[in-house]
């Protein structure tokens, strides 16, 4: 049987599940051994879900120390002997994993979106070139792989069931990275700040460069479907928007069931974040962007015109609807 | 005292401005061979870390900044342009004959292990890859710390000891205390910009000035992947186009009616 090895980024521990589905589309449902680790928690919402939860010892590396969590990974293998070992692709997981295949010696596939089996054997897909092209890369020889899996790329049906165990990691670790946490800071923005992870939302209204002075707005039609604001790049990079919230190859990568893009051109790179959109209304002055070809319903005109009027009719509705 | 800063940088294809061609992207090799016909651009995140250590050098013109990158001889008029930038050396590292086995981390840092240095500063993600895997690889190469995502350094705790930096993570800003020498790759977000050449400056020859080297190939490895590559091909739709008048907006409401989206 396969062990394969996940490393949970403190910080985004809502990725787990979905190294858990990429490591089902490696090698299939029930036909592994898996093995957690994670620094800070105890773990127990992975209780019956992993065969194996590693926790590492407080105090022994900090949560954001790349060099520490290496040492860590790299001594679980040498004793463990994983097949494969998937780090999420967050700021952190792509400052572990190169280190990490370079230590061992390994193949390492960087922002994995996909995996495929075909005739030739399996095929690990990742964007480049800003999205514009697929990458199919496939390892050769038997060795241990070492990959970074884009966060919300995979999909994994909660199931428990295993009997898990816990060990505790507390192996001194000899190589450390000389780096201090001074502070953190939440970057605060004109509209208001998005309430929880935009990978979260079964709805998302995302508004480009063309609706730059209408995001306050965007807020209260995105509360109005019960869905959250989401942005195209140039909103980010223009101060308007947080990176939070930012859709696309340098953002996040989103399945959602509603998607509505006002103002936004639909560069491949914005496209390249939306993995899996059930229903898609692009607003735009111009019938022709990119975005238009993938909606469900094109409308063509100015995007601050559409949101009050839109605005206005889910009121009137809503309000006639109280009264009965 | 003096202070060493060693930037990293790669030049890439446009891909916002030409179309890339699967066809002619050559597969496995780091710094790839793809585009060599395109217009190629200095990594915008790449000149963002030059603009830093040319905004720091500004200010301590005893400092010396170098930048070094590994590609084809047809990078010469590109790394002569930096020249003309204040540069102090540029250098060019030749891949002519370099096995596609090696890794670029490798052959960079095989060379900036002979040069002085007391802050490598690079690029975080490349428009032609994005993987973010060279800076990470030629850190743990060089045995040095290294940091992802830096949008900003505090030039006033910037030193032989150590580097004040913000980076860009999903909570917010965090500052970090890296301690030197160390690697710091920064991103777009951080808004350096490049200066322009002075006038005099542009008519220079720096042709003598540049240093070409041939590659270290030690860095040669057995091929561990084998790349393919896809255009990415979304699926149109079937598309209603309505306007922002009445009958436009009474469309969109009953959609997203029919859909459930307006359940009170």
């Amino acid at each position: 049987m396969k062990r394969i090895c996940i490393f949970q980024d403190t910080d985004r521990p809502g990725s787990t599940p979905d190294l858990l589905g990429a490591a089902e589309r490696l090698y299939g449902e029930g036909r592994f051994e898996s093995h957690l680790v994670l620094l800070n928690g105890s773990g127990d919402a992975f209780f019956g879900h992993f065969h194996h939860i590693h926790r590492v010892a407080d105090g022994l590396v900090a949560e954001y120390d790349p060099r520490g969590i290496t040492e860590i990974l790299e001594t679980l293998h040498q004793n463990l002997g994983f097949h494969s070992i998937l780090i999420p692709a967050t700021g952190l997981g792509q400052m572990i994993a190169p280190r990490l295949a370079l230590r061992l010696k390994t193949g390492l596939v960087s922002g994995v979106t996909d995996i495929k089996h075909g005739s030739d054997g399996m095929e690990i897909i990742r964007p480049a070139y800003s999205g514009k092209i697929l990458e199919g890369i496939r390892f050769m020889g038997a060795g241990s792989r070492v990959m970074s899996i884009r966060p919300n790329a995979f999909d994994h049906i909660p199931k428990d069931g295993l009997k898990t165990l816990v060990s505790e990691y507390t192996a001194p670790v000899t190589n450390r990275s000389g780096m201090n946490r001074l502070h953190v800071e939440k970057a605060s923005m004109a509209n208001d700040e998005p309430a929880g992870d935009i990978r979260d939302s079964h709805v998302l209204v995302a508004g480009g460069g063309g609706v730059k002075e209408h995001f306050p707005a965007l807020v209260e039609l995105a509360k109005a479907l019960g869905g959250s604001v989401a942005a195209s790049r140039k909103p980010v990079d223009q101060g308007v928007a947080q990176r939070s919230i930012q859709v696309g190859q340098s953002g996040k990568t989103v399945s959602v069931r509603l998607y509505m893009a006002l103002g936004i051109h639909g560069s491949i790179q914005h496209l390249a974040g939306l993995r899996q959109v059930d229903t898609l209304i692009s607003v735009n002055r111009s019938g022709h962007a990119p975005i238009c070809s993938l909606s469900d319903i094109v409308v063509q005109g100015d995007a601050g015109e559409f949101i009050h009027k839109l605005m206005e009719k889910i009121s009137t509705y809503r309000s006639g609807n109280k009264g009965r | 005292m003096g202070m060493n800063i060693l930037c990293a940088v790669k030049f890439v294809p446009d891909v916002d401005r030409v179309a890339i061609d699967v066809e002619n992207i050559a597969g496995g090799f780091g710094n790839n061979r793809a585009g060599r016909s395109s217009r190629m651009i200095l990594n915008p995140d790449d000149a963002c870390a030059l603009a830093f250590a040319l905004g720091v050098k500004a200010e301590h013109p005893e400092y010396t900044v170098e930048v070094v990158t590994l590609g084809p001889s047809s990078l010469s008029p590109h790394m002569e342009d930096l020249l003309r930038l204040a540069v102090d050396r540029a250098t060019l590292i030749s891949d002519a004959d370099l096995d596609t086995g090696a890794l670029t981390s490798r052959v960079l840092a095989s060379y900036i292990s002979t040069r002085p240095f007391h802050c490598i500063l690079t690029g975080s993600h490349s428009l032609d890859g994005g993987s973010a895997r060279v800076p990470v690889e030629l850190a743990e190469i060089l045995g040095l710390d290294q940091m992802l995502g830096v949008t900003g350094i505090d030039p006033d705790r910037f030193d032989t000891m150590q580097a004040v930096i913000d980076v860009a993570e999903e909570r917010g800003r965090t500052t970090y205390d890296m301690a030197m020498p160390c690697v710091l790759s920064l991103t777009r977000e951080s808004g350096y910009r490049l200066p322009y050449a002075k006038l005099t400056d542009m008519r220079r020859d720096v042709s003598d000035e540049l240093i070409v080297v041939s590659a270290d190939d030690s860095g040669v490895q057995p091929l561990t992947t084998v790349v393919n590559r896809y255009p990415k091909i979304f699926e149109e739709k079937d598309r209603q186009v309505v306007g922002t008048d009445d009958a436009g907006i009474e469309q969109v409401f009953d959609f997203l009616k029919a859909k459930g989206f307006l359940s009170i």
